[in-house]
């Protein structure tokens, strides 16, 4: 059971949470209701991570919690306890892109790049699981990510290159 | 790459081998370089107004009405005041109460509303906050007590005697009113062996950009500073100045990476003008935003629209005289609205040729979140509505709707009947190449695609580029500046163009990089900011690339003069005999002779002269007619484009999806490929996802009952069909750099039409209303099914 | 955006969790994965005062077959989890395709089948497969535990019969004699979209690889076309014990037009559904004896 927490004086308990975040142990006191998404962007300044909608609708604020993404506005921070959480600034290497990101830059899939970070997590995911997806699932995979500026087509030419293939459309 | 000097050498395959210019080709455009921002943006780095922090920052919220029309008989404030955190509750009595508007014609808007809230969200008071929770209580524990009034929702019906009046200035709640009569449109009809009305429904739309907007404003001794989620600084700087009578100079606007635009961030918010009053007061900087449901009460999105379309005709498919007849819904405010009225019908000329055109329309008021400008501006439905009757026609004439719009295609080097001058017209050369691309004669033959299956066309041109700023004033519509390192291994661009995803920064940059004989990967730039860059106006009308991009071309020669007399010196030989490519300096004369870099001219022409700076400012020539509204629709340069769409339908569920989609386009000459088709995949995936998907729906007290993104439905990666782009090569468009076109508006004219013609030859059923839902489509099936029963 | 302030427990047993839920009652909300909930509670149409997450309660996550007897699938299983089961996809394949045509991927990663039933939302995706396979609900109570029928569980829209100490553990769908089932939804959109309608059809078919196919039993669900899930039992008294034809499942749509009661709202109207309902009872009763439980 939940025990490890301290209450304000004006009877709101904070808890303390330890998050691995891009590899980092994070540990923080925080409310309840802090958000995933307001713990990446507010406790720890990692503002790649975009809130678009809010509600779970948009994708923008997509991580990967424990290797798989999630929507980190629906996501409790306190849930998120003692789990890896990976958000956009942890999947490049020091100095080189991941293959992901290099394909994006290199298809024209980025345009105002609100949508990118969470777009990429997803494609992320996909990839990890199915080096070797096909149109059609990469479109699935994405599907749960809005990008309003690319008509998605040159995402989905990023992404099949990214896992080494090209894309008939 | 040449480490030492710092200077990428550029080696892709170019674009336009094939074509000469002024007997040099060039090389850092027509060529698909990476985006500028596009490393900030992959990996997260990139600062987004939202994403920004200040010390002592304070969070702001808005309170709107939740009423479309009500009296507003008193705020009590004292509550919230009460609650810990809550730093400032401001309402009307605390800020300007000077009228403000994007179009001076119809300044409308009040900072807070005074005496009443005309739609649900009208803003009402606003709070800053310690933090974001505290906002949203300090809203609930504002007390506003209102009388709630009869609303005008329906803009069909608002002009009617007895209605309600939204702004009592306004009789009849007509907003714009515009009769025009360009040649003898009722002899032609008169006379006419063949006419035809017919009528479409629009729909309310919203472009739905995925950054919300935010701004954050800090006025610190008597000083202002605004970063915002802006298409452009220069208009924000203007009317925030003009509204706390301020100096322009004292007012700085910022506008970090903006998350998309589409029109609905060209205007200054409440968010800016209630943040920059809430600072004032507190003394720190206040950031303010907007949640995804406001940012559909905000709305300035897609007006929605009712068309009636009537055309003249020989029989042998001859067009000769167009009228329409517009009413559209703007809503409880102007915003750019009056552009989006005569947008609507002035560019209905440009595609076809018609020598008689009658156009009328009333925008009209209504207790509804008000419309702007979204990507198309006024054109998109009025061209779906004119694209549908097209094929209407042909199929009373028996002609094939690919035929009947070769047959009165725009011509290059004409003048339309409402006065746009047109250079560079291929649209002819694009419905060729059309055709042949979709198979279309094949395709279009009856029996040839299976039951349920259909191909349909339609056309498109936008404005390269508004002919006239937004308020009157005599400045150039661009300028930049250009500064060379001093050891010459970067340049830096300066202007206040913003990016608001659709790649300016790079292509401008690729602009200046060709102009200096420079190289791009050495590029950077510093834009979106008012005291920094100089002066453009922004990101609107399509017209960065252009506009924007002579001023760079300007620069860029100023500096390769510069750099090629000081090479000159340096060799011993006349400038004249030097030219500068790539970053590389050297001799048509004498080949022998090594060349130089530009880094070392660069860094000569610094230790003997200073900074090597070159500028570049460009005016739009006087273009249009005299007739009212003339400037609008005028342009330095149009684009062109056709589109086609295949499309499947369930005839016993509605549910139609589009196999493959085509575009062909007359787009000049290319700077960036890969950034001109992201364009147009773009511009058609929005318009297919309003044509099938989107709509703003209201409840009957004119709440929004569909604000977010579970219930507006923008489509996904599922939904998109596979998409085929082609050019029409050109590079003689003698009014732009290069001869390059628009691309970002103009994409999105023809896709409406072209699906609805699919849908049309796929079941024969006519969609006459937005949009094509499902359901609609069902519907109409319905309709069609009964009345040829009854037939029988 | 935000969430008003609550406590929060993560109980690590059942009797744990059902004590907080008697010592909190109305105040308190049972959160599992929360992509229904915490939304709401964003909207305010909740404020809870306490969570109790039941995600470390033993056992709640684990899906197994019981041998002769049927699949258990523990309440906080997420869809993806039900997705890609080898337990459910071997036997159930139509659970696992009703399970990936739910939301987004990000979603079905975190939402749960526990959450998809006791959020009681009439569109959802797995309560029509799962009743139409005759799926039991388990739930625990302070001292008593209940096993009854799924599609009791549902009382209205966003209802369910639970008490406020109660908790629902455990989801089962018991071996039978359906040969054949499948769900099928009408979306307005491709992905992250609820169902305008969705029909479960579970049907138990003989001599249908000889070519004269009978339906012996059938179970026909409706979804989003009612208050709650809805049993089709007069299209399923038209298909019973009849050969399998056209005509058949033409007359079954006929009749599932006119039993369902669905209401008119912004994403289709009553007729439209209606009429959706009828056709996709056709195409579902078509399907599953051309699909088995694929």
């Amino acid at each position: 059971m939940t025990t490890n927490y301290i209450t304000d004086r004006h009877g709101i308990r904070r808890y303390m949470v330890t998050i691995e975040v891009n590899g980092i142990e994070y540990t923080r006191v925080i409310k309840a209701n802090v958000l995933l998404v307001n713990f990446l962007r507010d406790e720890l300044d990692l503002t790649g991570t975009k809130k678009g909608c809010e509600l779970g609708d948009c994708g923008s604020c997509t991580v990967l919690l424990n290797d798989r993404p999630v929507n980190s506005c629906l996501i409790l921070a306190i849930e998120c306890d003692g789990m890896k959480v990976t958000s956009i600034e942890g999947l490049a290497e020091t100095e080189s892109l991941d293959i992901i990101q290099q394909k994006f830059v290199e298809f024209g899939a980025v345009q105002c790049g609100y949508c990118t970070a969470g777009m990429i997590m997803s494609a992320k995911a996909l990839l990890m699981k199915n080096p070797k997806p096909t149109e059609g699932e990469v479109r699935a995979g994405i599907s749960g990510n809005l990008c309003r500026c690319t008509g998605y087509i040159n995402i989905i030419k990023a992404i099949m290159a990214a896992s080494g293939q090209e894309a008939a459309i | 790459m040449n480490e030492e000097e710092g200077i990428v050498y550029s080696k892709e395959n170019h674009l336009y081998d094939h074509i000469r210019f002024a007997g040099q080709r060039p090389t850092q455009i027509g060529v698909s370089k990476p985006r500028i921002d596009g490393v900030p943006k992959v990996t997260g780095a990139g600062k987004y107004t939202g994403d920004l922090k200040f010390p002592n920052m304070l969070y702001g919220k808005l309170l709107g009405s939740p009423h479309a029309h009500a009296k507003i008989l008193s705020i009590d404030t004292s509550e919230a005041e009460k609650i810990p955190g809550v730093m400032k509750v401001i309402t009307a009595k605390d800020v300007p109460d000077l009228k403000y508007g994007i179009s001076p014609a119809r300044w409308d808007e009040n900072v807070l509303c005074i005496d009443k809230a005309r739609f649900v969200g009208d803003k009402v008071a606003a709070v800053a906050c310690v933090d974001e929770e505290t906002c949203y209580k300090a809203l609930k524990a504002i007390k506003v007590e209102y009388e709630v009034l009869p609303a005008a929702l329906d803009y069909h019906t608002a002009m009617e005697d007895g209605q309600p009046q939204v702004h009592d200035e306004y009789p009849n709640n007509i907003n714009t009113e515009i009769h025009h009569k360009f040649g003898d449109p009722d002899k032609a009809f008169a006379e006419a062996e063949y006419t035809r009305t017919d009528i479409c429904e629009g729909h309310r739309t919203y472009s739905s950009p995925i950054e919300p907007h935010s701004a954050i404003s800090i006025w610190k001794d008597g000083k202002l500073t605004v970063y915002c989620s802006s298409q452009s600084v220069h208009y924000f700087q203007y009317y925030i100045a003009r509204e706390f009578g301020l100096k322009m100079g004292d007012v700085h606007v910022i506008s970090p990476l903006v998350g998309g635009g589409f029109g609905q961030k060209l205007e200054p918010t409440g968010l800016e003008f209630c943040g920059a009053v809430l600072s004032k007061l507190t003394g720190r900087p206040v950031k303010m935003f907007y949640d995804r449901y406001e940012m559909f009460q905000h709305n300035r999105g897609r007006h929605q629209g009712h068309y009636e379309v009537s055309s003249a005709w020989k029989k042998d498919g001859t067009m000769q005289a167009v009228k329409v007849n517009f009413i559209t819904d703007g809503g409880a405010y102007t915003s750019l609205g009056i552009a989006t009225a005569y947008y609507a019908g002035g560019l209905l000329p440009l595609t076809y040729v018609f020598d008689h055109f009658q156009f009328d329309l009333l925008r009209m008021y209504t207790n509804l979140p008000a419309c702007g400008a979204q990507r198309g501006h006024g054109a998109p439905q009025p061209k779906y509505a004119f694209e549908s009757h097209l094929d209407n026609v042909a199929m009373d004439l028996g002609i094939d709707p690919l035929e009947l719009r070769k047959k009165n295609v725009r011509k290059p080097y004409t003048t339309t009947c409402n006065g746009l001058q047109i250079q560079t017209c291929r649209l002819g050369e694009a419905f060729e190449k059309l055709g042949e691309m979709t198979d279309w004669d094949k395709k279009r033959k009856p029996g040839h695609l299976p039951k349920g299956r259909g191909i349909g066309i339609g056309s498109g041109s936008f404005v390269t580029g508004a002919g006239y700023p937004i308020y009157r004033n005599d400045w150039p519509s661009s300028s930049a500046m250009i500064r060379v390192n001093e050891d010459g291994t970067a340049a830096t661009l300066y202007t206040q163009a913003v990016d608001i995803g659709q790649g300016a920064y790079t292509v401008l940059c690729q602009e200046a990089a060709e102009a200096m004989g420079y190289c791009y990967e050495n590029m950077k730039i510093v834009a979106g900011d008012t005291e920094v860059a100089p002066l453009d106006f922004g990101a609107y009308a399509s017209r960065l690339t252009a506009t924007c991009g002579w001023a760079c071309k300007r620069a860029g020669e100023e500096i390769k003069a510069k750099i090629l007399e000081t090479a000159g010196f340096m060799l011993h030989l006349p400038p004249e005999d030097l030219i500068c490519v790539d970053g590389v300096i050297s001799s048509v004369s004498r080949p022998k002779v090594k060349p130089l870099t530009f880094s070392e001219v660069a860094k000569k022409y610094f230790i003997i002269k200073g900074p090597l700076v070159g500028t570049g400012v460009y005016t739009v020539p006087r273009l249009g007619g005299y007739h009212k509204g003339a400037p609008v629709a005028t342009s330095i340069c149009y684009s062109f484009c056709t589109q086609a769409a295949e499309v499947e339908v369930d005839e016993e569920t509605g549910e139609v999806a589009v196999l493959q989609a085509w575009d062909v386009h007359d787009a000049g000459t290319v700077i960036n490929p890969a950034l001109m088709q992201g364009q147009v995949h773009g511009a058609f995936a929005m318009g297919f996802s309003e044509t099938v998907s989107e709509q703003v729906l209201f409840d009957d007290k004119g709440k929004i009952i569909n604000g977010d993104f579970g219930g507006y439905r923008v489509i996904t990666a599922l939904d998109v069909p596979s998409f085929t782009n082609a050019l029409i090569p050109s590079s003689d468009e003698p009014s732009t750099p290069w001869g390059l076109k628009e691309i970002g508006e103009g994409s999105n004219n023809p896709t409406m039409g072209a699906v609805r013609n699919a849908i049309f030859q796929a079941t024969g059923v006519s969609c006459e209303k937005l949009p094509m839902s499902y359901e609609n489509i069902w519907r109409a099936i319905q309709k069609k099914k009964a009345a040829d029963a009854a037939k029988k | 955006m935000y969430l008003p302030d609550f406590d929060y427990y993560a109980p690590e047993s059942v009797s744990e969790a059902l004590d907080l839920l008697t010592e909190h009652k109305e105040n308190a909300k049972v959160i599992c994965g929360g992509t229904d909930l915490l939304p709401k509670m964003k909207h305010e149409l909740l404020a809870p005062k306490v969570l109790i997450s039941i995600k470390k309660l033993p056992n709640i996550k684990k899906i197994e077959y019981v041998k002769g007897k049927g699949i258990s699938i523990g309440a906080a299983a997420t869809h993806n989890e039900i997705v890609f089961s080898e337990v459910v996809n071997s036997k159930y394949p139509s659970i696992c395709n009703a399970a990936a045509q739910m939301a987004a991927n990000q979603v079905r990663h975190v939402g749960t089948i526990g959450g998809n039933i006791v959020s009681a939302v009439p569109s959802a995706d797995l309560p029509p497969i799962l009743i139409a396979l005759g799926a039991t609900a388990k739930i625990a109570g302070p001292g008593k535990e209940r096993v009854i029928p799924l599609e009791d569980v549902f009382t209205g829209p966003q209802q369910n019969c639970l008490e406020a100490n109660e908790l629902l553990t455990e989801i089962f769908i018991p071996d039978g004699d359906m040969t054949c089932s499948t769900y099928h939804k009408f979306a307005l959109r491709r992905a992250g979209a609820l169902a305008v309608v969705g029909v479960a059809v579970a049907l138990q078919t003989k001599g249908c690889a000889d070519g004269a196919c009978s339906i012996e039993d059938a179970r026909i669900v409706y979804g989003a076309v009612a208050p709650t899930p809805m049993r089709g039992v007069k299209a399923e008294a038209v298909v019973k014990g009849k050969m399998a034809t056209d005509d058949v499942f033409e007359e079954a749509g006929k009749v599932a037009y006119s039993e369902c009661k669905p209401i008119s709202d912004f994403r289709a109207s009553e007729e439209y559904r209606r009429n959706l309902v009828g056709v996709y009872t056709k195409r579902c009763l078509k399907r599953a004896i051309e699909n088995g439980h694929k």
